[in-house]
C-alpha cells in the first residue's frame, strides 16, 4: 500500500518538477515570476486533447506538437507583454502576468466551456505489475519522459551556446550583456523552454486526469511551492521539491484528509516562508 | 466667485446628488449602486496595502469571507444584532489579519503575493469543507437583514428596500473613506509611503518597517471584514464561491485600473469594474477576458490608472491656459 503510494506520488511529482522547472527558470535567468505558467500548462493539455480526440494523432506526436505550440505561445508572450516592461520595476511583470492568466484563462472558459474532458487512451487503462505496485502504462511513459526531458534539459544548459548564454545572464546580467550575450535571444529562448515545459506537463497530465479550462491553476500554485521550497532560480531543488510534494500529496491524501490534499501544498510553502525564505537550495 | 466658494458649492450639489440618488433610480440600477458601495469598501483595503505599502495582496477575498462567515454566525446562530455583529466581524478579520501578516509581512512583493495567496487558498478550502459551521459548498441561506433601527416616535427604521441599503452602504463608505484618508495623511501614512519608497531608506531615518507593515494590514483587513459583513446582509447568501481568488484578483485590478497610490482611484475602479459589464450587456461574458486584457495594457500603457489619464489631462489644459493667457 505504501510502496503503491510513492509510485503514485512520484508520478504527480514528475509532472509537478517539470512545471516547476519551466517557473524557476524563468525567475532565474529574466527575474519573471510569471502567474500564466499554469494556463500555458492548460493549453499545452488542450493542444494534446484535440489532436488525439479530434485528429486522432499518436499521443506522442500530440505531446510533441503541445510542447512546440506552447513554447512558441511563450516567445509571443514575452514579445508582446513582458519585453515592454523590461526597464521597469519587476513586481510589473507579476502584474501582467496576472492579466496574462485572467485572460487565458477566462477565453479558454469561453471556448471551451468547463465541461471536464478525457483523452481516453488505450494505455491508461492498461496496468503493469512491478513487485507489488500496480501502474498503468501512461504513468510510466509519463515518469519516463519527465525524466527524460529533465536530463536532456540538463545537458543542453549546461553544454549548448545558448546554455551557456543563459546561465551567463543568470549569474550577472550586465557582465552578459557586456561580452555581447543579446538579451532579447536569451529572453525569447527562455520563455520557448520555460513554456515547452508547461506545455509538456500540461499534456502529460491531461493523459492522465481531465482536462478543461481550470486545471492550470493548482498546477502553478504547487508549482510555485516547490519553486519556493527548493529555492528560486534552482532546477535541482524544483526536482527535489517536485517530488516531494507529490509524495506528501498523496500520502496526506490518504492518510490524514483527501478534502485537504490541496491545503498540504500551501502549508508547505507557509512553513517554508516563515522559517527559511530562500528555500532548501536557494542561493538568493 | 472665488475657487473656494465655487468648490463648496460644487462639494455640496455632489452631495446633495448622492443624497437623493435613490429618489429617482428604479431598484436595479440602485441595486448596482449598492454592489458598486460594498467592492468600493473592498478595493479600498486592498488599495491601502497595494498603493500605500507597495504590497499586493492576493488573497483579500478570504478575509472579506471570514467577515461574512463571522456576522452570518454571530447573528443567526449567536442571536446578536446587526449592529453589534459588524463591529465584531469586522474585529474577528482584522484578528486573523493579524496572525496571518505576522508569517507573510516577513515577506516582500511577489513572495509576499504568493503567500496571501497560499492562506487564501487554505480559508476557501476550509470555508468547503468545515460543513457545521459554514455550510459546505451550498453555501448560508436566510442571511437576515440589518437589524431595523427603532424610531423615537415609534415605527422602525427597516433595511428591507435597496433604498434603506443605499443609504448604510454608502454610510460606511464614507466612513471608510474618511478613514483612509486620515490615516493617510497622517504620520502614518507618510511612513506607509517611505515603506512603499524605500524599505531600507525607511528603515534608517528610524520607521520601525514591521509595525507599520502589520498596521497596514490590520487596518485593511478591518475594512475587508466590513465589506464581508455587508456583503452577506445585503445578499442574504454567501457560499464559498462568494470568496475565491478570482475576486481577490477582481480586487487588485480594481486598485490598478483605478489607479494605485490614491483613494480615488480605487473608488472609480470598483465602480467601473461593476457597472460596465452590466450596463454592456453584450461584453458581459467576456467580462473577465476583458479585465485580464485590461489588465495588461493599463499596466504597459497607463502605469497610473484612471487617475493617471484625468491628471494627464488636466495638466494639459492648465498648460494650454497658462500659454493663452501669459
Amino acid at each position: 500500500m505504501l510502496m503503491q503510494q510513492l509510485a503514485n506520488g512520484i508520478v504527480l511529482g514528475s509532472t509537478y518538477g517539470l512545471m516547476a522547472i519551466g517557473l524557476t527558470i524563468l525567475f532565474g535567468i529574466l527575474n519573471i515570476i510569471n502567474l500564466a505558467h499554469g494556463e500555458i500548462y492548460m493549453l499545452g493539455a488542450f493542444v494534446a486533447y484535440f489532436l488525439v480526440v479530434l485528429w486522432e494523432v499518436d499521443f506522442f506526436i500530440a505531446l510533441l506538437a503541445a510542447t512546440i505550440a506552447m513554447g512558441v505561445l511563450g516567445v509571443v508572450a514575452e514579445w508582446l507583454v513582458f519585453r515592454p516592461l523590461r526597464d521597469k520595476d519587476e513586481i510589473n511583470y507579476f502584474i501582467v502576468s496576472m492579466g496574462l492568466l485572467t485572460f487565458l484563462q477566462n477565453l479558454a472558459l469561453l471556448l471551451w466551456g468547463t465541461e471536464p474532458r478525457s483523452m481516453a487512451l488505450p494505455q491508461a487503462s492498461e496496468t503493469l505489475r512491478i513487485g507489488e505496485i500496480i501502474i498503468t502504462v501512461q504513468r510510466l511513459y509519463t515518469v519516463v519522459i519527465a525524466v527524460g526531458v529533465i536530463f536532456g534539459l540538463h545537458f543542453f544548459i549546461k553544454h549548448s551556446r545558448m546554455g551557456k548564454a543563459m546561465r551567463a545572464m543568470e549569474q550577472d546580467r550586465e557582465a552578459a550583456l557586456t561580452v555581447g550575450v543579446g538579451i532579447n535571444e536569451v529572453s525569447s529562448f527562455t520563455f520557448f523552454l520555460g513554456s515547452a515545459l508547461a506545455g509538456a506537463a500540461g499534456a502529460l497530465m491531461g493523459s492522465l486526469f481531465i482536462v478543461n479550462p481550470i486545471m492550470g491553476f493548482g498546477p502553478l500554485l504547487k508549482a510555485f511551492v516547490i519553486v519556493i521550497f527548493g529555492g528560486l532560480g534552482s532546477v535541482l531543488g524544483a526536482i527535489v521539491g517536485g517530488l516531494i510534494l507529490g509524495m506528501t500529496e498523496v500520502l496526506g491524501a490518504s492518510y490524514i484528509s483527501s478534502a485537504y490534499q490541496d491545503a498540504f501544498a500551501f502549508i508547505i510553502l507557509i512553513l517554508i516562508l516563515s522559517f527559511k525564505p530562500t528555500g532548501l537550495f536557494g542561493k538568493r | 466667485m472665488d475657487s473656494s466658494t465655487q468648490k463648496i458649492w460644487a462639494w455640496g450639489g455632489f452631495g446633495l446628488f448622492l443624497v437623493t440618488l435613490p429618489l429617482w433610480l428604479t431598484d436595479y440600477p440602485l441595486h448596482l449602486i449598492n454592489i458598486s458601495g460594498i467592492w468600493i469598501i473592498l478595493a479600498l483595503s486592498v488599495g491601502l496595502l497595494q498603493g500605500y505599502v507597495g504590497e499586493i495582496s492576493m488573497g483579500h477575498a478570504a478575509f472579506y469571507g471570514i467577515g461574512a462567515y463571522a456576522s452570518v454566525l454571530l447573528t443567526m446562530k449567536g442571536g446578536l444584532p446587526f449592529w453589534v455583529s459588524l463591529p465584531i466581524s469586522a474585529l474577528v478579520t482584522a484578528a486573523f489579519g493579524f496572525l496571518i501578516g505576522l508569517v507573510s509581512l516577513r515577506l516582500r512583493g511577489p513572495y509576499f503575493a504568493i503567500c496571501t495567496l497560499g492562506f487564501g487558498e487554505i480559508i476557501r478550502l476550509i470555508f468547503v469543507n468545515w460543513r457545521d459551521l459554514s455550510g459546505g459548498p451550498d453555501g448560508i441561506t436566510g442571511i437576515p437583514a440589518p437589524t431595523p433601527i427603532p424610531l423615537p416616535f415609534g415605527g422602525a427604521f427597516a433595511f428591507d428596500t435597496k433604498m434603506a441599503n443605499y443609504y448604510l452602504i454608502y454610510t460606511l463608505v464614507l466612513l471608510t473613506v474618511l478613514a483612509m484618508y486620515r490615516l493617510i495623511y497622517s504620520r502614518t501614512g507618510k511612513a506607509f509611503m517611505a515603506l512603499r519608497e524605500d524599505h531600507l531608506y525607511a528603515e534608517c531615518i528610524g520607521i520601525n518597517v514591521m509595525r507599520y507593515k502589520k498596521l497596514a494590514f490590520l487596518v485593511s483587513t478591518f475594512f475587508a471584514g466590513i465589506g464581508g459583513c455587508l456583503y452577506a446582509h445585503y445578499e442574504h447568501f454567501i457560499s464559498p464561491y462568494s470568496f475565491t481568488t478570482g475576486q481577490s484578483f477582481d480586487l487588485v485590478i480594481m486598485v490598478i485600473v483605478g489607479g494605485m497610490g490614491t483613494i480615488i482611484g480605487p473608488i472609480l475602479g470598483a465602480i467601473l469594474l461593476t457597472l460596465v459589464p452590466e450596463l454592456l450587456h453584450a461584453i458581459k461574458d467576456y467580462r473577465m477576458v476583458i479585465y485580464g486584457l485590461m489588465l495588461m495594457l493599463v499596466i504597459i500603457y497607463l502605469p497610473h490608472g484612471l487617475v493617471g489619464v484625468w491628471q494627464g489631462i488636466r495638466d494639459r489644459f492648465t498648460k494650454s491656459a497658462e500659454e493663452a493667457e501669459g
